[in-house]
């Protein structure tokens, strides 16, 4: 048990809708005066503030996190990760239920906190630093390390309010990198500053957890850094715990779970159909390969596309075409079929994308029919839509990947000379 | 029961009457230290003047009141000279009123910051008591000048007495006063947006009650009882009496505004550290 770094228990925690408490005197007061002088049951106003909804942001939340485990939050907004966040740094306080820990904590919730904009760099490095909980020692002894990491000797003397929200940023994320609690709490800090600032910030962390045994929650959209630098991950879904436990597991379930996919359409009778005289569609599926069902898709993922469609006029030349658009609307992709002549009944096709070819992103697919290969018969737009999540291995870099498409050609690299 | 005891800390839901950490407080005095030097660096840094601007606000004040209720209006000052008078009356109201708007909006206006980061909230209005007692010792070298200055060149009586030692506790209960009902006021008006603008009326009509402007025998006596309810009243006039000479009030009265004070200040440490909790969910 005395490995255990941070216990969580029963944790709840209600908020009131609405603007109870910081609302009017008056209204308050007519309250007042209607309850208790006036002796009334309840006026009306006050069984709407009975009515006034609650909402649980947390309920029933416990977790045990050991000494030197990173933890990662996910989960979508409103989930009530920045509020179990807040809870632990004591901000706020829980409804119910208990938060115990040993050692410091410290928590960045935000980049700079405490900064004041009239103040140079100098100045704003103490700040900061104290309220973060900084010792004087500590700051003093990180001083020029601070400086040097933010990259901003020069502008030191600066007021911060004249530094480029780069310099500000980085200046921020300095100050919060030499922080040496033994227990550190991180919501969304790397959501800003350039790519390069965000692998550093990112390599620190890496650092600040493996060498040096810090315990470290996190709460963080980016699914990949969350996958490279957790060990466990917690998925909170409305207040309570949805999935736990080891960091790819997780992820993965809950990647698969808001991935926005409509990847099967189909229809059991003619007359509803899409389409027209000529043609009506019957089914259009599209079908990821995994190896286990609740994978996400990712980059390394094959898909089969299958089309069957209602061939409502004899000796008919008919070809399709798969367009695959990004969600910008740009098409990526147009492949045509062989054209045959059918008779009627139903046609059935198949088409496959193969993995390391499209880059991570959300996509749509349309398919167009065509007579004689040059008379469009039917274009059904955007009858499919499904996402792609990234996967990395071996990369310590999390920013956006460039290009639409992702191929894995061969790329060998060999010293030729010393 | 054994495990309770192996952790360094633990949160709970519990909102205490008494929840004073004098230890943390401690391990946050640097953080006071540069909340006062921020106060000082954007008040007084940047600007042509520098820390003359703390000198000038009271003196561009002495000017207005000397003209306007000395001369044109003709308040009495109880026969001192009139800028002495009232130049005393103004550091120390000063002192109160800019305590007492400093910290009455603790919760208001550092809402952004506490919604991020924790530390104990006290230090907030502890800095701004801080750094209004390091202005009012400024600006009370100067008042000394003021009156070294009267008694070589127009030979005003220096007055001097045993009643010295109470300076500092007349200072020290102004103070507490006016962070203590700050205090109290900043729970209101974070709690009750619409009250923020009253409290600046308020104190503004609070000054009229109190002996700044004029000396509290300007009062027809048998009106006096009423102003002697304020818990102020004792210290002003008991400022101007060990520094000039004139004042009136009883000791009786001094221990009143005395008790007044370390209620209201208990009483304001209670209520800001169990509300302290609550208001950052409705801030």
């Amino acid at each position: 048990m005395s490995d255990v770094a941070l216990e969580v228990e029963n944790i709840y925690k209600r908020y009131e809708l609405g603007t109870i408490g910081s609302g009017s005197l008056k209204r308050d007061l007519q309250q007042w005066w209607a309850t208790s002088v006036l002796k009334k049951e309840e006026s009306d106003e006050a069984v709407d503030r009975g009515k006034n909804p609650y909402l649980w942001a947390l309920s029933d939340v416990s977790f045990q996190i050991k000494k030197g485990e990173v933890w990662g939050f996910v989960g979508s907004n409103g989930a009530g990760k920045s509020t179990l966040l807040k809870i632990i740094s004591r901000i706020v306080k829980p409804t119910k239920g208990y938060v115990r820990g040993r050692g410091i904590i410290s928590s960045l919730l935000e980049v700079g906190t405490g900064f004041h904009q009239e103040l140079s760099g100098r100045e704003n490095i103490y700040l900061s630093g104290y309220i973060l909980g900084m010792k004087k020692e500590d700051i003093r002894r990180n001083f020029d390390a601070i400086v040097d990491f933010s990259g901003i000797e020069k502008f030191i003397d600066t007021p911060v309010k004249r530094y480029s929200s780069g310099m500000y940023v980085r200046l921020a994320f300095a100050i919060a990198a030499h922080l040496e609690p033994d227990i550190l709490i991180i919501d969304e800090v790397l959501a800003v500053g350039d790519a390069e600032f965000q692998k550093k910030c990112l390599g620190k962390m890496n650092e600040v957890s493996q060498q040096k045994g810090r315990t470290i929650l996190f709460v963080s959209h980016n699914m990949q850094a969350v996958k490279q630098l957790c060990t466990k991950a917690m998925w909170l879904k409305g207040g309570s715990e949805h999935a736990s436990g080891e960091v790819t597991a997780v992820v993965n379930k809950y990647i698969s779970s808001i991935q926005k996919a409509q990847l099967t359409q189909s229809w059991d009778t003619c007359e509803n159909a899409p389409g027209n005289e000529f043609i009506r569609i019957k089914k259009v599926e599209l079908v990821p390969l995994l190896a286990k069902p609740d994978e996400p898709v990712d980059i390394r993922t094959s898909f089969v596309f299958k089309v069957e469609l209602w061939n409502l006029v004899d000796d008919q030349d008919l070809s399709l075409g798969l367009h695959v658009f990004s969600y910008g609307g740009e098409c990526i992709f147009d492949v045509p079929s062989p054209s045959y002549v059918f008779n009627k009944g139903v046609i059935e096709g198949e088409c496959k994308i193969p993995g390391h070819f499209l880059n991570d992103g959300a996509y749509y697919i349309s398919l167009i029919v065509v007579k004689n290969t040059s008379v469009q018969l039917f274009y059904y737009e955007e009858c499919l839509s499904f996402e792609i999540e990234d996967y990395r291995e071996n990369i310590k870099w999390f920013g956006k990947w460039m290009g639409s498409v992702r191929p894995s050609f061969p790329f060998p690299l060999k010293q030729i000379s010393h | 029961m054994q495990a309770n005891n192996q952790w360094d800390w633990e949160i709970n839901a519990r909102h205490s009457w008494w929840n004073i950490n004098v230890k943390e407080w401690w391990m946050y005095r640097h953080l006071l230290g540069r909340l006062v030097r921020r106060d000082f660096l954007l008040n007084y840094h940047q600007t042509v003047l520098g820390p003359v601007w703390m000198l000038f606000q009271p003196l561009a004040t002495l000017v207005i009141y000397v003209v306007v209720f000395g001369k044109i209006i003709g308040v009495s000052t109880g026969g001192l000279p009139p800028v002495l008078f009232y130049l005393s009356g103004i550091i120390l109201w000063g002192f109160f009123s800019e305590t007492f708007n400093g910290t009455a909006f603790t919760f208001t206006h550092n809402s952004y910051l506490f919604s991020k980061v924790y530390f104990p909230r006290l230090i907030i209005p502890l800095s701004v008591l801080t750094s209004q007692v390091l202005r009012f010792l400024v600006q009370f070298v100067f008042l000394l000048l003021v009156i070294t200055y009267y008694y070589f060149v127009w030979h005003v009586p220096l007055f001097v007495s045993f009643w010295v030692v109470f300076l500092p506790f007349i200072v020290l209960g102004v103070g507490l006063i006016s962070f203590s009902i700050g205090l109290i006021f900043s729970v209101i008006t974070a709690k009750y947006r619409d009250l923020g603008n009253i409290v600046h009326l308020g104190v503004r009509l609070l000054m009229f009650v109190t002996p700044v402007i004029y000396p509290l025998s300007a009062i027809p006596a048998n009106f006096r009882w009423i102003a002697t309810l304020n818990p102020l009243l004792p210290f002003f006039e008991a400022f101007r009496f060990v520094l000039l000479g004139q004042g009136t009030f009883t000791v009786l009265q001094l221990a009143y505004s005395a008790v007044f004070t370390l209620v209201a200040f208990f009483a304001a440490l209670s209520i800001f550290s169990r509300q302290n909790d609550k208001i950052i969910d409705v801030v």
